[in-house]
């Protein structure tokens, strides 16, 4: 109990800025969930292939009532979405009563489920992202666990997906239009690192789909095998991203190729694995590090400059957006792979 | 024409049923739309299946390594006839693999990226076109085999030696600067009690080997501190000790700070043994490098790197600026002067050179580092020669470049004179540190020399044996003594030296601080 209640601070610590940002910046994200409209004023950075941006905004906004109206709703006590009643672990927990916000043993929190297929939101005094727990009772990397009942007494259990640690999930939350990860894909990961998104990357393909996690270095690769060892979707490979012939007897045909690598050549890298392992017109997602590509220019210039390379590798992107607040100098960029028409 | 694919169930021979399709490997995706085509496109020829895990284990490090394993080439050379050899040609996924497969089996290989397509095609009908293996049976065999390979390559991991070099100099800094904060809390403590000490003794292990020792201010004209202190200092300390304006503490307040002083002990001994582990260490590991730069920036090298291997893949360049990341990307930001040295600077090399011959001598031992790297990290000796080859080509060429800015500065007088100033102080630092020890080693060796001479004098003189055993006995006390006397000496000589040092290094800092304010201006 004691365990519990440390890392629960810890995590209390080293997410201050999320709750924070919460009510600010990102206040649009959290209850219009990806509404276009509203960010409008940080559409700048975006411009980037946005020629038919405008009409597909307001195509999507129209979709989008419903809800909102779902929303209002809710005050009233949503019956169906339960309610967290922890009978076992609310006791645990009962010794910090409600010194803070969030969800707390005792709160109430509802989930409701996310745009994205296969990720959640819970909406309590915060409001957090989250993911199924494919491996319930246990957590990953210290995050919190949010269980909930539902009205046929079938518990569910999520993990609370922090976006300051992960760009998906940042990407999620700054209103990536499609994520393309959804329950039954088969991934792709470049750049698994310890595993941690890897592990919400699972939980949102679910049992069905299949995540290949590549990481180089052996000090994380030791985490992400241990991860990988209680998740079965999740196939971690020990080896260098530029090489995939070394790790073309694992890896099938995959929908979705997701890199995180931060390399100067990272481009190339993705172009590499898609030849090999991407699905025609299957889906590349890359997290880019503007100062891991070139230091000396401006992130505009370096993220302008990469679309290019991307196109002579065949993948045609398809959005693009910046990372803040979540990450300094980072843009998400969505595309298609094209092989052949 | 066949066509090579490992699956991690075993091997797959398939047979390309129209050969002129590789040729136009744009428009081969066609022919693998549906699992019909497919099949009408391939046809599976042989499947060998891997007995169990450690046989697929090993045909798969081989496969990754380009290697052919011993099982593909008995399947390949027991499924292909010996005619077909001749006649047909194999296409292989990984050139490496193919460059291997040609060259054993004599037979004609294709493996270039025309076959990426076609590798693509059999890679997503792969469930229809091995009709004996289920799709859950092959998902099963890729997660077993990725853990098992993953672990494979973990435990095997090639540059598991240099970690014990990185967690080593990490943890030798660490302790350095634990025993910092440590040595200057029991200063700050135990001056409560005798803040005439602090003053008196600057080394840390001295001052907590004193406060243990003695205790009490009061016990200090009763104890012996000959074996830890100089006589002159043991002297200084108990006159301080007598009139000391320190305040009293408890019997108490003093065990603690005896716990304090024992950490202090303890670290710095175990300290010594941790450097002398480093120092073995990057001699076995990297001997040129060591020779070059020493052990200590060695491991700095290395620990910054990553591994010895990356930092042999590090160009000259990168190893001169290494660990100066932060000024490098400032500079190349603000379009200024990119930094001329990180780690490399505290190399005795650069600590030579005067300081406008500083970055160019950094230049200089960067390049050479990057060679003696090369050689520890790929080569095959143990020694280091090239190590002490290229040490030797940058003095001589620091030499040069000394000799020259002098001759050059002889024409301008206040040039000359603020250089030969440089210099002197320069030739000072290096022989002050240099002679001192071999000073005191060659008299101590001398003077045991010249009482050798004397006692076998004495004992040719006096012929009968008792009394040379009585003498010898006399001789070991006086050496005895004499071994004392001259440790003292040592010790007092080191303590001076050590003070001096300390001298030098505040007024270099101070000189150092006042430049850069110059600078700024």
């Amino acid at each position: 109990m004691y365990a519990w209640r440390v890392t629960l601070d810890l995590q209390d610590y080293l997410y201050p800025s999320f709750s924070e940002t919460q009510t600010n910046s990102t206040f649009n994200c959290f209850l219009f969930l990806g509404d276009r409209g509203g960010r409008g004023g940080r559409g700048g950075g975006r411009g980037g292939f946005g020629g038919d941006r405008g009409g597909r905004g307001g195509g999507r906004g129209g979709g989008r009532g419903g809800f909102g109206g779902d929303r209002g709703g809710r005050g009233g006590g949503r019956g169906g979405v339960a309610k967290r009643g922890g009978p076992g672990r609310g006791g645990a927990r009962g010794g910090r009563g409600g010194a803070r916000g969030g969800a707390k043993g005792g709160a109430k929190v509802t989930v409701e489920p996310h745009r994205h297929e296969g990720v959640f939101i819970a909406h309590g005094k915060e409001d957090y992202l989250l993911t199924k727990n494919l491996v319930p009772g246990e957590s990953v990397y210290g995050e919190k666990r949010i269980a909930i009942e539902g009205a046929d007494g079938t518990k569910v259990e999520y993990r609370v997906w922090n976006p300051f640690r992960s760009k998906v999930a940042a990407g999620i939350l700054g209103g990536v239009d499609n994520i393309h990860i959804a329950p039954g894909k088969k991934v792709l990961y470049l750049g698994g690192a310890s595993g941690t998104t890897v592990s919400h990357v699972a939980d949102i393909v679910g049992p069905e789909g299949l995540v290949y996690a590549v990481e180089f270095s052996h000090r994380s690769g030791r985490d992400l095998i241990n991860m990988a060892k209680k998740r079965t979707n999740v196939i971690p490979i020990i080896e260098d991203a530029r090489h995939p012939h070394k790790y073309r007897m694992l890896v099938g045909m995959v929908d979705v190729i997701f890199a995180d690598v931060a390399q100067p050549d990272q481009s190339r890298i993705v172009g590499i694995n898609a030849h090999h392992f991407l699905k025609n017109n299957g889906h590349v997602v890359i997290s880019i590090k503007a100062n891991c590509i070139d230091s000396t220019v401006d992130a505009a210039t370096v993220f302008a400059g990469e679309i290019p390379k991307l196109q002579e590798q065949r993948i045609k992107p398809q959005e693009q957006l910046t990372l803040e607040p979540f990450e300094r100098d980072h843009a998400l960029v969505v595309g298609k792979y094209v092989r052949s028409k | 024409m066949l066509v090579l694919y490992e699956t991690p169930a075993g091997y797959a021979l398939f047979t390309l049923l129209d050969d002129g399709k590789i040729e136009k490997p744009d428009s081969i995706w066609k022919d693998f739309e549906t699992p019909e085509q497919a099949n009408k496109t391939v046809k599976l020829r042989a499947f060998t299946k891997f007995e169990n895990t450690t046989d697929a284990l090993s045909a798969v490090t081989a496969l990754v390594e380009g290697k052919l394993s011993k099982n593909l080439k008995e399947f390949l050379s027991k499924e292909i006839s010996e005619k077909e050899i001749k006649k047909e040609s194999l296409i292989v996924g990984d050139a490496k693999l193919g460059g291997a497969i040609s060259k054993k089996l004599n037979m004609k290989v294709i493996s270039d990226s025309t076959t990426l397509d076609l590798y693509r095609g059999i890679r997503t009908q792969l469930d229809s076109l091995l009709s004996g293996l289920s799709s859950s049976d092959l998902s099963a065999m890729v997660l077993g085999l990725s853990h098992s390979l993953s672990r494979y390559k973990l435990k095997f991991s090639p540059d598991k030696v240099d970690t014990m070099i990185v967690q080593a100099i990490a943890l030798l800094d660490d302790l350095d600067k634990e025993l910092n904060t440590y040595a200057m809390r029991v200063k700050e403590w135990y001056g409560w009690h005798f803040p005439e000490m602090t003053k008196l003794i600057i080394d840390n292990l001295a001052y907590a080997k004193i406060v243990k020792k003695m205790g009490f201010r009061s016990n200090c004209s009763s104890t012996d501190l000959s074996d830890i202190l100089p006589e002159e200092l043991e002297q200084e300390v108990k006159e301080a000790s007598e009139i000391s304006m320190g305040t009293e503490i408890s019997e108490e307040d003093l065990e603690n700070i005896h716990a304090l002083c024992d950490q202090i002990i303890s670290i710095t001994e175990y300290r010594t043994q941790l450097y002398e582990y480093l120092k073995n260490r990057m001699n076995a590991i990297a001997p040129n490098l060591t020779a070059l730069v020493g052990d200590l920036v060695g491991a700095r090298l290395i620990a910054h790197a990553g591994s010895l291997m990356t930092l042999a893949k590090h160009p000259a360049s990168t190893i001169q600026i290494l660990g100066a990341e932060k000024a490098l990307f400032r500079a190349l930001k603000t379009k200024h002067d990119t930094p001329k040295y990180g780690l490399i600077y505290h190399a005795s090399l650069i600590g030579q050179a005067g300081p406008k011959m500083k970055g160019k001598i950094a230049r200089m031992v960067a390049t050479k580092a990057a060679l003696s790297i090369r050689v520890d990290a790929l080569g095959e000796t143990d020694t280091p020669d090239i190590g002490i080859e290229n040490r030797g080509k940058v003095e001589a060429r620091l030499r040069m470049l000394e000799g020259r800015s002098g001759n050059n500065n002889s024409s301008g007088d206040r040039k000359a004179a603020g250089n030969a100033k440089n210099q002197k102080k320069h030739a000072f630092v290096a022989s002050s540190s240099y002679n001192t020890s071999a000073d005191v080693t060659m008299t101590s060796a001398s003077e045991s020399n010249k009482r050798k001479a004397e006692s076998d004098d004495e004992s040719s003189s006096k012929k009968v044996k008792k009394e040379k055993k009585e003498k010898k006995e006399e001789k070991e006390e006086k050496k005895e003594k004499k071994e004392k006397k001259e440790k003292k000496e040592k010790k007092a000589k080191v303590e001076e030296d050590v003070k001096e040092e300390k001298k030098e290094k505040k007024e270099k800092k101070e000189k150092k601080e006042k430049k850069e304010k110059k600078e700024k201006k």
